[in-house]
């Protein structure tokens, strides 16, 4: 499968996080599509699309993203859970979707957003 | 000659002394010459087994049978033959006029269980007795003798009155449960009875070796002798029978050889005694108590009077030990009363259908309604409906299988206000075991549970902002080592960085992580600016920021500092830089940073890592926008965000 150009939205309320992720996944070979820093911005952005894979924080300052995961799948996009709470949070609904652990490690975000884009076919 | 024979045959022991008797020198005369009336007469006597006797002739001569000399005791054989009013002297004056009514008026005299007065041997006694006198006529037609059966009925009649005595007794003391009010009671009641100078009920207590009289009912003029006495004062035999709980018998104090010993009389004299009955009461091989009976003269002591104080005793010491059980009883009720009043801990008490008994203070500030408003009604309405499920399905399984059970409950206060108990409750049994109740003993956990919750929460929150930390850092390193830049100087940049997050952190945990006011983060950003001079003019109304905004604008001011140091204003002696903000519309955030006096500015051609950060994490951070421009004079950072996301409380 090939992941250039493939367009990756950020959903990350830590700047300096999220340009982190952006270098990395620029690194490995996506395009990053965009950012969103807060709830309201990620639904806006799903809304807008012009993206293949979402990698989602799932914690927005405070407020659980789990609607914009649920939106994500209504519109059948792949997406990518990111937490600083180690493995759990995820909720049972999600078991299935990849989960990167912060700090990122280029392999294991690569890994995940692969896993993501090949479930989604 | 068998007609004498005949008439005295069979008559027992008494018939051969009657026969052995001289009777030649009375005036009877002798045997061979009695009447046939009197021979007859006597014949039905002496076979009689009922206590039978003639009294023959004008001064009435006793002939008797042997029944009869049995209740003479030793003064039998001398009554034999002897006057009716000699025998008889002592009750004559009673008897006289019934034996005239017999012999002059040839009637029958029937008495049954009359009082007679006797005394005998010096000493005076009442004894009852049922009796008949039957006229005996001679062969003149006259009335020769008196045909007497008699029964003493004295022991029946004294029986009947103890029996009597002991039901007015436990009538009255089963319902006092003072202990001085009952001995008062018990000692006027066998006091009347006996009619004896003192009554009195004492406790021995042999280890301290002193008697204390509690109680005494007094009359002929004796005095009350209430107090505590040393024991050996009462002679050594004494304490003997005492400790072995035989009764003690003095009649005549002058002649009781026990008494002899002037040390032990002169306890008695004090105390006015002449003769004294005292039985003991005798429990784990020691004199516990007495009841005792003093009088102020001699006294035969009857068996009478012995059983009675013996009964007496025996009841007294048995309702005087159910009262001071029952007022230890009291006493502890009320100790466990107060426990229960002034416990921390939530009790109740329900019946089996779970209608509430009684709850203690606690219960009825933790419902938040008076006592009288709980008892009374069903646990069901102070519970959640899944609550009363499990109170129901506890209370089956305890009347099932007995024990405590331990469940979580969350109780309902009048306000609405939800608690969580955690309740131990056992079932309460009558004295045949059958269960009648419950009683619970509940804590309210609802503040432990909720601290346990922001514990964990907090630990969450830790464990995410130390995550968070981590990945900034790796995002500080990520930059600052970007391919291409020198080692040492990305190596300083890094640790600047590092130093600028962490004196954000430093601040904030300072202020508790509530945020921080906008002078304090500019201080720490830059403010090692102007250590020697003035270059930063900081300006502008106090604010304080959200942590998040805090830490992202310092992390701004410091690459702002930093760049204007390497290549702006602050790399040039006369650059200045001001840094001011204000509030417009008073709902925005209006922050500017505006260099001056550097050298020539030109635009970089790649942005670095610290414009790119303060643009974005500014923007995201705050929820507004960053712009940077370079202008002629110097480099501009206007930041406009929505005071609610950067300042909250100055918002609110």
């Amino acid at each position: 499968m090939s992941l250039e150009g493939r367009r990756v939205l950020i959903v990350e309320d830590e700047a300096i996080i999220a340009m982190t992720a952006e270098d990395m996944l620029e690194q490995i070979g996506f395009t990053v599509a965009g950012v969103a820093a807060s709830f309201a911005e990620a639904m806006a952005a799903v809304e807008r699309g012009g993206f293949d894979v979402a990698l989602l924080d799932i914690n927005l300052n405070g407020v659980a993203s789990h609607p914009v995961a649920e939106r994500l799948q209504e519109i059948g996009k792949p997406f990518v859970f990111a937490t600083g709470y180690g493995s759990a949070g995820r909720g049972g609904e999600y078991e299935n979707v990849p989960l990167v652990t912060k700090p990122y490690r280029i392999a294991a975000l690569e890994a995940a957003i692969k896993l993501a884009l090949g479930q989604s076919g | 000659m068998p007609e004498l024979r005949s008439f005295l045959s069979g008559g027992g022991d008494t018939a051969e002394l009657i026969r052995a008797h001289d009777w030649a020198s009375t005036p009877l005369g002798d045997i061979g010459s009695w009447p046939q009336s009197l021979r007859s007469a006597l014949s039905i006597c002496l076979r009689s087994a009922t206590p039978s006797a003639i009294f023959w002739g004008a001064d009435h001569l006793f002939l008797y049978n042997d029944a009869w000399a049995s209740m003479l005791a030793d003064r039998h054989p001398s009554s034999l033959g002897m006057p009716a009013r000699k025998v008889l002297s002592d009750i004559w004056q009673t008897l006289q006029p019934q034996f005239r009514t017999v012999v002059d008026k040839a009637e029958a005299v029937n008495r049954v269980d009359t009082l007679l007065v006797r005394n005998l041997g010096g000493a005076t006694f009442d004894s009852y007795w049922s009796y008949s006198m039957l006229p005996v006529a001679s062969e003149d037609g006259t009335i020769g003798g008196v045909l007497a059966q008699a029964r003493n009925t004295t022991e029946r009649i004294m029986r009947g009155r103890r029996d009597a005595l002991m039901l007015r007794l436990s009538d009255r003391l089963r319902l006092i449960s003072d202990e001085d009010e009952l001995l008062a009671a018990a000692v006027e009641m066998v006091g009347e009875e006996m009619d004896v100078g003192r009554i009195g009920y004492a406790e021995a207590n042999e280890e301290r070796g002193v008697i204390s009289i509690l109680r005494c009912a007094v009359r002929h003029g004796m005095s009350d002798s209430s107090g505590e006495f040393p024991i050996p004062k009462f002679g050594d035999s004494i304490n003997d029978d005492l400790h072995a709980g035989r009764v003690i018998r003095i009649e005549d104090k002058a002649k009781d050889k026990r008494l002899a010993d002037p040390g032990v009389r002169w306890r008695y004299d004090a105390m006015g005694v002449e003769s004294a009955l005292v039985v003991p009461v005798v429990s784990g091989a020691r004199c516990q108590a007495m009841l005792f009976a003093h009088h102020n003269e001699t006294r035969a002591w009857t068996a009478h009077e012995e059983a009675l104080l013996r009964q007496a005793t025996e009841q007294i010491w048995r309702e005087l030990s159910r009262a001071r059980a029952e007022t230890a009883l009291r006493g502890s009720e009320q100790r466990y009363r107060r426990i229960f009043e002034q416990a921390h801990d939530l009790i109740l008490t329900a019946d089996l259908d779970q209608i509430i008994t009684d709850i203690n203070p606690a219960v009825a500030a933790a419902i938040e309604a008076p006592r009288e408003e709980i008892i009374g009604r069903s646990i069901r309405e102070f519970v959640s409906e899944r609550g009363f499920e499990q109170t129901t399905r506890m209370l089956r399984e305890k009347v099932e299988q007995g024990g405590t059970t331990h469940h979580g409950l969350d109780v309902v206060a009048r306000s609405g206000r939800v608690m969580h108990w955690e309740v131990n409750s056992t079932l309460t049994r009558d004295k045949d075991g059958r269960p009648i109740g419950l009683h619970a003993i509940a804590r309210d956990v609802t503040e432990r549970r909720r601290a346990e919750e922001r514990q964990r929460l907090l630990v969450n929150e830790l464990n995410h902002r130390v995550k968070n930390t981590l990945a900034l850092v790796q995002g500080l390193a990520l930059q600052s080592f970007k391919q291409g830049r020198d080692l040492d100087e990305a190596r300083a940049a890094f640790q600047d960085r590092l130093a600028a997050l962490a004196a954000a952190h430093d601040m904030l945990t300072r202020e508790n992580w509530e945020g921080a006011t906008l002078a304090q983060l500019a201080q720490e950003a830059v403010g090692h600016h102007n250590a020697r001079e003035e270059r930063i003019m900081i300006e502008g109304p106090d604010l304080v920021l959200s942590p998040k905004a805090a830490v992202s604008l310092v992390m701004a001011l410091h690459e702002l500092g930093t760049n204007a140091a390497k290549y702006g204003a602050l790399s040039a002696p006369s650059g200045r830089v001001t840094l001011g903000w204000r509030v417009a519309d008073g709902e925005r955030l209006r922050l500017e940073w505006r260099e001056r006096g550097g050298p020539a500015v030109t635009a970089p051609g790649q942005r670095g890592f610290g414009f790119r950060m303060i643009e974005r994490a500014l923007a995201s951070d705050l929820a507004g926008s960053a712009r940077i421009a370079f202008e002629p004079e110097g480099l501009v950072c206007g930041i406009d965000a929505p005071l609610a996301e950067a300042a909250p409380r100055a918002a609110a």
